[in-house]
């Protein structure tokens, strides 16, 4: 036995466990973070040398009333588009996770034409529908009318605005919906199931609150990019934030000062939802800390 | 208490259940050995209608489960009717399949009343993790949360898919002893282990099966010491 010991730590000059550690140098790391450092410098520096920035103009407009009301505007189609559109995201979802391939096939029809549309075209095509219609009516079908308005006094610019967005998101929201829901185990399912917990309460309880963790970042995504899309609602001379900047920089050409307004009001919203998502997520996230 | 007739399953081209027929007395406990793939398992999910019999039946305290008979003829029942009642029959999981986002007390809430759901929590020796959330709990303390979940509907029956087989070796006991427990006080199970010990001791039925069907059945002694069936020796000469 003791001929074939092999001894790693001989003597007490060779303990490398009082030996003290050195951590690895990294000189690179802290080129790079100079290179940075300087270059934030020099962007910072320009914004506030640099006179064609014009931030007077940018203070006297950033809270001016009519910029205001351009922003609660924003906020107005941003909620109702997410509102409407995650409404009838989860019904066409719900079609197309049906075991009727009919309906299966009517959710599925929906999302390929309404991802296959710009927005842009589909808004204009909603602006412009009492051209193809010049009168809604209530009735039965190929019957009877009860019912009837002008089109062009029932679907107002805005009106059409919500409808186009609020479709045109619904698609994006039953494809995150469908995700959050097939990323709930199976074994979840059965449980509910097998414990006979009613059908709606299994969706409410069990399946909705797992689903939500991978349907919230996918959401958030969607409402900040819809709320930067409103944008495009522009285009129907609605007076949006994005319209209103563009109305006044056609009056005064203070073009960039502007459009740092709308930036700036952007970010900052952008910035709220943010921190809203965080907690929301981290309300759902609870069981999954430890 | 449970009567199944006949019963037949297929998943595409493969048979897994071959003609199974099965009597469990009330206060009954049945143990269910097999090799892996014999339809131990499926036959199981077909008692609480997880999994839908291609032929045969299934009878809980005389109601037919899945179907109501009217006019000669087999009806299906509507998804309401069977989760009503499968509130007779409780499942308990391999996995154990607590909802990860309720705490122990919540999963058995879900079914219960709050009250109910304490006093389960607390026969099976948990009342202290009443908050606790699923993953801050072994995989013993969850299954038998789990437990308590499948007792709290009050079923006639409570059946067990290898309820033991995903934990560690030194958290198979905690489970085991709520199990004999229960058997102990009459509840009518049916339970599919690998745990021979577990059924030589609580048994009072062993079921063998092999390749869908039920090759032989006896009181743990007899079938355990004394296996009539070639096959069932082979396997329990591995297992034992």
């Amino acid at each position: 036995m003791t001929s074939g010991t092999l001894t790693l730590v001989s003597t007490k000059d060779d303990d490398l466990s009082a030996l003290p550690v050195v951590p690895a140098r990294h000189p690179w790391r802290w080129v790079g973070v100079a290179f940075v450092l300087v270059l934030a410098a020099q962007f910072v520096h320009g914004l506030v040398t640099n006179p064609a920035w014009d931030w007077p103009t940018f203070a006297r407009y950033f809270t001016a009333q009519s910029i205001l009301t351009a922003v609660g505007t924003t906020i107005f189609l941003t909620v109702f588009g997410t509102v409407l559109g995650f409404a009838l995201g989860i019904v066409v979802a719900v079609l197309r996770m049906s075991k009727s391939p009919f309906l299966s096939a009517v959710g599925w029809t929906y999302i390929w034409a309404f991802r296959s549309i710009p927005l842009i075209v589909q808004l204009l095509f909603w602006f412009n529908i009492s051209y193809l219609y010049q009168r809604l009516s209530l009735g039965i079908p190929f019957g009877p009318e009860f019912v009837s308005f002008e089109t062009i006094s029932l679907i107002s610019p805005m009106g059409a605005a919500v409808l186009g967005l609020a479709l045109h998101q619904a698609a994006y929201a039953a494809e995150i919906v469908r995700s959050g829901v097939i990323s709930v185990d199976r074994g979840q399912l059965e449980a509910a199931a097998a414990l006979g917990i009613p059908r709606f309460r299994q969706f409410r309880r069990i399946v909705l609150p797992q689903a939500m963790r991978s349907i919230l970042p996918n959401a958030a995504n969607e409402v900040i990019s819809l709320f930067k899309g409103t944008s495009v609602v522009s285009v129907m001379a609605i007076g949006e934030l994005f319209y209103q900047v563009q109305v006044i920089y056609g009056r005064n050409a203070r073009v960039v000062a502007l459009l740092m307004v709308a930036t700036i009001w952007y970010i900052v919203l952008t910035t709220l939802l943010s921190i809203g998502q965080h907690y929301v997520e981290r309300y759902f996230a609870r069981g999954d800390r430890r | 208490m449970i009567e199944v007739l006949n019963v037949h399953k297929s998943f595409g081209a493969l048979e897994v259940l071959r003609g199974v027929s099965l009597n469990v007395a009330a206060g009954e406990v049945v143990v269910v050995l097999g090799p892996s793939g014999s339809g131990k398992s499926t036959l199981l999910r077909t008692i609480n209608h997880l999994e839908k019999v291609n032929r045969g039946y299934i009878t809980i305290d005389g109601d037919l489960i899945g179907y109501r008979r009217r006019g000669g003829k087999l009806h299906e029942l509507k998804e309401r009717e069977i989760l009503k009642q499968r509130k007779d029959i409780g499942f308990v999981f391999q996995n154990f399949n607590l909802f990860p986002h309720l705490t122990a007390l919540e999963n058995v809430a879900e079914v219960a009343e709050l009250a109910d759901a304490r006093h389960f929590l607390e026969r099976v020796g948990l009342a202290d993790k009443a908050s606790a959330y699923p993953r801050q709990l072994s995989g013993g303390q969850q299954q038998r949360v789990a437990i308590a979940r499948a007792l709290a509907t009050r079923p006639k029956v409570v059946l067990f898919d290898e309820p033991t087989s995903a934990l560690d070796p030194e958290l198979v006991g905690e489970v085991l002893d709520v199990l004999r427990d229960l058997a102990r006080s009459g509840t009518t199970m049916v339970v599919v282990t690998h745990e021979i010990g577990f059924a030589r001791e609580v048994a009072d039925r062993i079921v063998f099966m092999d390749e869908g069907v039920i090759v032989e059945e006896g009181p743990p002694d007899q079938l355990l010491d004394h296996p009539v069936h070639e096959r069932t020796r082979a396997f329990l000469s591995k297992v034992l």
